[in-house]
């Protein structure tokens, strides 16, 4: 009997010594993830991952930006408050769209802080993985070039947050601090990107060079800005960019594949997981009541006022491209599609913005979910930018109407057959006329492409857009307070560092 | 382990064998024979011990209870005496047949309780421990063990998460919800077996609950939330015993809502608003509900040799819902198995296998948006003037009122939700009696849960129309290995004073698997969701799995002197992989004393008080509800595209956090034991208090550092409360008893400390309320407490309306001006009800006269407020509405509280707070056993026949389908959280059941 008992002891010790150390083997670890090149290139995706996101450019970070300029209004006045209230000039600090928004550019700043620290654990030859690491530089830079336009002053996190304590009592790093970070960010993805990435979706050294022009005007350096949108136009070819031959083709979800223009998009799919990979611009920008597409009606969340579509010239183009004019509903025989006016939609009586709704490719539920890659900026907006920078310093010169011709150029093209209208800018505009003239032209070309309400941030002309001569009047603008967003409140709750919130909120 | 069965057991293998040595046949001497049989069912009492008052000449009783003893002595007077029986002594005189009945022993100190890793005499208990008797537990068919528990025991409530649903899972708190985000489920060790499913009710010989810190310690990290010990049945020595058991119940809701008929809802929409008559009139509570019906047969084997006993047996258990379309059915295998090697060396194996079909319909859903409502609330709210199909034979739809919902009959018949759980589980244990004081044992479970769930959302409705179908399968797998070796001593150390000790170590490693695929777009519906290769659009795939491990010592140390003072000190330190890298080890310690006043001299003799003890304790006890790997900092995979491409992306969702630990309940517990008369009268009642500290938290980061919110300890909360429990014998007599059983307790909650001790608000609507918040945490206030506007009334013509309030017009709604700053903005939300009772009660009667005996039990539930998310949507407008609108403001009817018939947002408001108080006659039973000669002649030994009928009457106030009610409870921070909730549920049943027992 002995000898059983001693069998039964030796069953305790045969069991159960362990170190209690986990092993967890379905979950990845940041501390031991970066082995090659490869793992570092999906913790950089991990950002791009975060912009193709419902919390950000794929809903509430993009409608809010649409919103705000003096492009898109509301159309369905029932639709959720927080957007109202952004294209009102009514936020405050509760917003829905701002408490989304705001934590996902955190997010996405994370996963390429997180890359960046990841670059200097990864073995392998520096080169390549400085071409890798360039690309998380590149959206780090790109994130809070967003945020100081927005916010202004905002916490500046360049490093990966390990513990809470890090940043639970940060407090506003100076909008004029942030610049030269995003900057060099930007002047490090510039060194390292590639020439001419395989697709559009991985931003190159044209792209961070078109950014860093992008942020020099905004800053008002326009020698840097000119400087840097020369550089891109100059190398065109090598860096695989140029003007399209078609507009529509831009807006086509089935031909992005094709495109050169754009310097960097933000890539759908028409699938998703969770909030990753939606998009709801073509559902917030489609008509209600057309039935014209297999996906369903839109939403008319946003719609331009009346007088931007009929201020803008009828021979354009563009115009076509930009606007639904018409609705069709299935009131025919046997449920066949009959045309209505545009007007037929009670909620929002007007054109619809075409650009999303019109080709989305494969699409979900009311165009939700579709094949898009947003172009957050092309060739044309370069184009421009040289030409606005080179007139501020240099007045009147062939090579700044040069560059505008070129877009109008591409704009005479109407599906293939050349008509007459945009034509060329009339040479020897004065320094004034031609910003004016290359503002305008911004705004009818990047129309409903998220430029607009930076414009008219940066030119601070808010009081004349949103006057009562404007397209869409806000007698309610306040200079002082309508330029920035606030911050949302809870995050101030969470840290009282962060106070007081930007001006007027 | 012992059981009150093995106890009984085991000291008849000692009289057997004291009765061989003892068998000496003396010519001179009489035989006398007989049989001893319990008065309660006349059933033999086998090994009832049967000997000669003043001598050790006696035997026992056989497997019927027949005895034979040979008497020497003209005047002898036979002792008869049995475990759990009024011993009895009659003079034999020139008798040669004694028959005897025996009393059940009122006195019922000396039963056996399970308590962790062994037993205790009921007397000796120092801790708060409540039993329930396998009569209790199968008064009434029901599913689970768990739904039986309800109104059992004191400080113990058990309620559906849905409803009336068959399958639908239970909800048990132990003294209340010791967690705001953790687990508040109590653990449950089935023979020895911690953490499993529990068996079918028909299998458990008893169920104790731990309640106090004394006697959850000895689980350590996992006892804060109580302990449910299960004891199986177990086979005795002695002739087989077949037993069979059947009942049919049938079933129908138990209340439905008034809601409008269709020429009603007409002339109501257009009150407001344009519509056009659908021309139908359906009451879609009708169109979805049926009669349901229960079977629920069992068979079991069991009996033994004097080495070896058991008990074998198989349920079925079949329910097809009130709701089309719903249905479970349920096969159970229990196999126990026990076998004395030697005298000293014992073995044992409990086999458990189950296999559940679940027929789900779609119901408390989180949302019910566009194409998204549950069958139960699209009952409610889809418009009475539709039918069911339109003209050309597709489903009708709400549309263009509102969201967009499927009818609810397309909702019920054409989803697929089809959920097939299979348990396997064993446990084999060996014991072997080293010293005379001295035992040791071993036990070793493996256990193996899969679920797999099966949904297909067809192409018919709406959310599969624009996909053409979507269909996913799930499949989760929990495993569990657990070894639990311990050594018990148990010695008189001093004069009177005797000493047990426990000491032991166990490890359990638990493995969580899943997988998930999902495709969509499919060319026909008919494959359901068993063809994924079919779809044309397939959906990112899932899968993942964790480990932890749990290792603990325990040891338990009672010192008992002369039954008058008991001392009992309990501790478990247990470690987990799952706690963070700082805290890997966490040690519960609790003390308990306890006084048996009524052994001491003064009280011994006392003819009033039989029983007096007083009970104190204090203990910690943790839960650890630290899901694996949550304190690791964790890279998660994301989904991105590049090109048109899936490509790998990572980003980070977790910072590790290596100082979290386990939350910590401190316990103080005050209780007293009182018997009188001899016991016809017992009671018990307890005190306590909980203070749970370090509380489990999911605390919101600031957005800067790209996660979320973090995993830590913050907060405190108190619960405390009593608990009375009376049994009493009213009476007892030859041909008729009475006996009653109340209890009712009493617990409040309280939070004592949040994060920075600010509010925390919880939205629990369904999603397409579009609402912001329905609950708030505050420190001072309980957790659940509703929050929102305090309904004013009406607005009357030409009243002031306040500056803010939503509506303007006479006869909109008015909201008070809570802060008054006079106006109504969100400051003006405050706590507008508590879904917490005063107290919780049942009430048990139980009579027998002659055959026929008789159960009469209520339940019932005092002070306690439900939310009804369900009527607030009816108010809203753009859904049919309760008849209470007949009663809405018009300018010639002004004097009502409800307001003039509108769309309106649907908006948190005391409105739709109630008084959710109820008084239910839970079961009613009738039974009758046969007379035994009738039984005998058929071959059997017991034949019982009974009706019973479940849920037929209650007492209540609430408006909503039934006070017993829950939304949305499944996950472990809702379930704290989400209390009194109704929304969409599985209305409640009421049943009407036959059934017989049969043992041959």
């Amino acid at each position: 009997m002995k000898k059983y008992i001693a069998f039964l002891f030796l069953g305790i010790f045969a069991f159960g010594c362990s170190d209690l150390e986990e092993h967890p083997v379905g979950i990845i670890r940041p501390e031991n993830f970066f082995k090659n090149t490869d793992d570092l290139q999906a913790a950089v995706n991990g950002s791009f991952a975060n912009i193709a996101h419902n919390n950000y450019w794929g809903r509430e970070f993009t409608i809010a930006l649409m919103l705000r300029d003096d492009m898109a209004d509301i159309g369905d006045r029932t639709t959720q408050a927080a957007r109202i209230d952004v294209n009102d000039m009514n936020m405050n600090d509760t917003n829905a769209l701002v408490a989304n928004f705001w934590p996902q550019s955190y997010i996405i700043i994370a996963a390429a802080n997180q890359a960046i620290a990841g670059a200097k654990k990864t073995p392998g030859d520096p080169a390549k993985i400085n071409a890798i690491v360039a690309q998380a530089y590149f959206t780090r830079a790109f994130t809070y070039y967003h945020l100081v336009r927005i916010f202004g002053d905002v916490p500046y996190i360049d490093f990966a947050v390990n513990e809470v304590s890090q940043v639970d009592k940060l407090s506003r790093t100076k909008e004029a601090e942030i610049y030269p970070k995003i900057i060099a960010d930007l002047e490090f993805a510039k060194q390292w990107l590639e020439d001419k990435p395989k697709v559009k979706a991985v931003p190159g050294k044209g792209t961070a060079a078109g950014y860093l022009a992008s942020v020099y005007l905004t800053l008002g350096n326009y020698q840097k800005a000119y400087e840097e949108s020369k550089f891109v136009i100059t190398n065109e070819a090598k860096f695989g960019l140029g003007l399209d031959a078609d507009f529509q083709d831009l807006f086509n979800a089935t031909k992005a594949s094709t495109l050169k223009e754009p310097l960097f998009t933000i890539d759908f799919n028409n699938l998703v997981s969770g909030n990753y990979g939606q998009d709801y611009t073509a559902f917030f920008t489609g008509s209600l009541k057309d039935d014209s597409y297999s996906y369903g009606q839109g939403f008319s969340v946003a719609v331009p006022s009346l007088k931007v579509f009929n201020d803008w010239d009828k021979r354009d183009y563009r115009r076509a491209v930009s606007f639904d004019t018409i609705i069709r509903k299935k009131t025919g025989p046997g449920g066949a599609l009959q045309i209505f006016p545009s007007s037929d939609n009670e909620k929002a009586p007007r054109p619809h913005i075409a650009k999303y709704f019109r080709f989305p490719g494969k699409a979900g539920a009311n165009g939700r979910t579709s094949q898009h890659n947003y172009i957050t900026m092309r060739f044309a907006e370069v184009l421009l930018t040289a030409a606005e920078a080179l007139n501020e310093i240099t007045p009147g010169t062939t090579e700044a109407d040069s560059y505008v011709n070129r877009v109008r150029a591409r704009a005479r093209n109407k599906a293939g057959k050349l008509v007459s209208f945009p034509a060329n800018v009339t040479p020897g505009l004065s320094q004034a006329d031609f910003k004016k003239m290359v503002i305008d032209e911004r705004r009818l070309e990047l129309a409903f492409e998220y430029v607009r309400w930076y414009d008219i941030k940066r030119l601070k002309n808010g009081p004349e857009v949103f006057g009562p001569n404007g397209f869409e009047p806000h007698a309610n603008f306040n200079p002082e307070k309508d330029y920035l967003f606030p911050l949302p409140g809870t995050e101030l709750a969470i840290n009282p560092n962060l106070k007081p919130n930007n001006p007027g909120y | 382990m012992f059981t009150n069965q093995n106890f009984k057991s085991l000291k008849w293998c000692l009289l057997v064998a004291f009765l061989l040595v003892n068998i000496v046949v003396n010519a001179q001497e009489r035989k006398v024979t007989g049989k001893v049989t319990s008065s309660e069912d006349l059933m033999g009492l086998p090994g009832a011990n049967v000997y000669i008052k003043g001598t050790s000449v006696g035997g026992s009783a056989d497997m019927d209870g027949n005895y034979s003893v040979i008497v020497s002595e003209k005047n002898a007077v036979l002792v008869f005496n049995y475990v759990g029986f009024q011993t009895v002594e009659i003079p034999l005189g020139n008798k040669t047949v004694v028959n005897v009945s025996l009393k059940p022993d009122t006195k019922n100190l000396d039963e056996v309780i399970v308590v962790g890793y062994g037993t205790r005499k009921k007397s000796d208990i120092t801790g708060s421990v409540s039993s329930v008797t396998a009569k209790e537990l199968t008064a009434y068919p029901t599913l689970s063990a768990e739904q039986a528990l309800q109104g059992r025991a004191a400080g113990v409530s058990v309620q559906s998460n849905n409803g009336g649903e068959p399958g639908a899972p239970v909800k048990i708190r132990v003294r209340g919800g010791t967690s705001i985000n953790a687990s508040g489920d109590a653990l449950i060790v089935v023979d020895g077996f911690a953490g499993v499913a529990m068996p079918q009710p028909s299998d458990i010989a008893s169920i104790e609950v731990l309640k106090d810190a004394s006697a959850t310690a000895i689980y350590g990290s996992r006892g804060s939330n109580g302990v449910i010990m299960v004891t199986t049945k177990k086979g005795k020595p002695g002739k087989p015993v077949i037993e069979f058991s059947n009942s049919t119940s049938v079933q129908s809701v138990n209340n439905k809502l008034d809601l409008l008929n269709g020429e009603q809802f007409v002339a109501y929409r257009k009150s407001f608003t344009t519509h056009t008559d659908g021309g139908a009139n359906t009451d879609w509570q009708d169109v979805i509900y049926r009669e349901g019906m229960i079977s629920n047969t069992q068979l079991s084997f069991s009996g033994g040799s004097d080495k070896i006993r058991y008990y074998v047996s198989g349920n079925y258990f079949n329910q097809n819902g009130v709701v089309i379309n719903s249905g479970i059915d349920k096969y159970t295998i229990v196999s126990n198995l026990e076998a004395d090697l030697t005298d000293k060396f014992k073995v044992g194996l409990n086999l458990f296998q189950s296999k559940q079909n679940k027929e789900g319909i779609i119901s408390q859903t989180g949302a019910g948006g566009t194409g998204a409502a549950g069958v139960i609330a699209s009952a409610y709210r889809f418009m009475p003037d539709k039918g069911i199909y339109n003209a050309d034979g597709s489903y009708t739809t709400t549309a263009p009122i509102g969201d967009d919902i499927d009818n609810p009959y397309a909702t019920a018949m054409e989803n697929i939700l089809e959920t097939i759980s299979i348990v396997n589980r064993s446990n084999f244990f060996a014991s072997y009696q080293i010293t005379k004081d001295l035992n040791f044992k071993t036990t070793l479970g493996l256990t193996d849960n899969n679920s797999q769930t099966g949904r297909y959302i067809p192409s018919t409705l709406i959310a599969g129309k624009n996909i053409k179908g979507e269909a996913s399968i799930n499949n989760t797998r929990f495993s569990s290995f657990l070894t639990e070796n311990y050594l018990t001593f148990k010695r008189e150390i001093i004069n009177k004073g005797i000493l047990t000790v426990l000491g032991g170590y166990s490890y359990q490693k638990n493995k969580n698997e899943r997988a998930y695929a999902a495709s969509r777009g499919f060319l026909t519906n008919s494959n359901s969701y068993h063809n994924l290769g079919a779809g044309t659009v397939y959906l990112k795939p899932e899968s993942s799995l964790s480990e932890t491990e749990l290792i603990s010592a325990f040891g338990r140390l009672n010192f008992d002197y002369d039954d008058k003072y008991l001392f009992t000190f309990t501790a478990r330190r247990d470690g987990s992989s799952s706690f963070s890298e700082n805290y890997k080890y966490g040690t519960f310690p609790s003390g308990a004393i306890g006084w048996n006043i009524s052994k001491e001299n003064f009280l011994k003799d006392n003819k009033t008080v039989s029983n007096l003890k007083l009970r104190a304790s204090y203990g910690a006890t943790g839960n650890p509800s630290i899901d694996a790997y949550s304190t690791l900092s964790k890279f998660a995979e994301v989904y991105d595209v590049s090109g048109d491409v899936i490509v790998n992306a990572v980003q980070l969702t977790a910072i590790n956090n290596p100082n979290l630990k386990w939350e910590t309940s401190y316990q103080q517990d005050y209780g007293i034991d009182l018997g009188l008369f001899d016991n016809r009268i017992s009671l018990t009642a307890d005190y306590y208090k909980t203070i749970t500290k370090d509380l489990l938290f999911n605390r919101p980061l600031p957005g800067v550092s790209g996660i979320a919110s973090q995993l830590q300890n913050v907060g405190e909360l108190e619960n405390k409360g009593w608990e009375l429990g009376i049994n009493t014998k009213n009476f007892i007599g030859a041909d008729f008893t009475w006996s009653t059983s109340f209890n009712i307790s009493s617990n409040k909650n309280k939070i004592l400390k949040l994060a920075d001790n600010k509010d925390l608000l919880i939205n629990s609507t369904p999603g397409h309320f579009l609402a912001t918040d329905s609950q708030i945490l505050r420190v001072g206030q309980p957790v659940g407490s509703f929050f929102g506007f305090v309904y004013d009334g009406v607005i009357q013509q030409g009243e002031t309306v306040l500056p803010g309030n939503f509506e303007t017009i006479a006869g909109g709604e008015k909201f008070k001006d809570v802060n008054g700053d006079g106006k109504l903005d969100s400051n003006d939300k405050t706590i507008i009800g508590n879904p917490n009772p005063d107290f919780i009660f049942g009430l048990n009667n139980d009579f027998t006269y002659k055959n026929i005996d008789v159960n009469i039990f209520f339940q019932g539930s005092e002070g306690n407020q439900i939310l009804n998310y369900t009527l607030m949507e009816l108010a809203s407008g753009n859904n049919n509405a309760t008849t209470e609108v007949l009663d809405s403001w018009t300018p010639t009817h002004t004097d009502t509280n409800v307001p003039i018939n509108a769309a309106r947002t649907k908006r948190v408001t005391s409105r739709f707070v109630y008084d959710a108080s109820y008084i239910r006659l839970k079961n009613v039973s009738i039974g009758y056993s046969l007379d035994d000669k009738v039984v005998s002649k058929m071959g059997l030994s017991k034949v019982r026949f009974y009706i019973s009928a479940q849920n037929i009457w209650t007492i209540t106030k609430y408006p909503g389908s039934d006070p017993e009610v829950n939304y949305l409870n499944d996950t472990n921070s809702r379930s704290n959280t989400n209390l009194g909730l109704d929304y969409g549920s599985y209305p409640n049943v009421r049943t009407f059941t036959f059934g017989f027992n049969l043992k041959f």
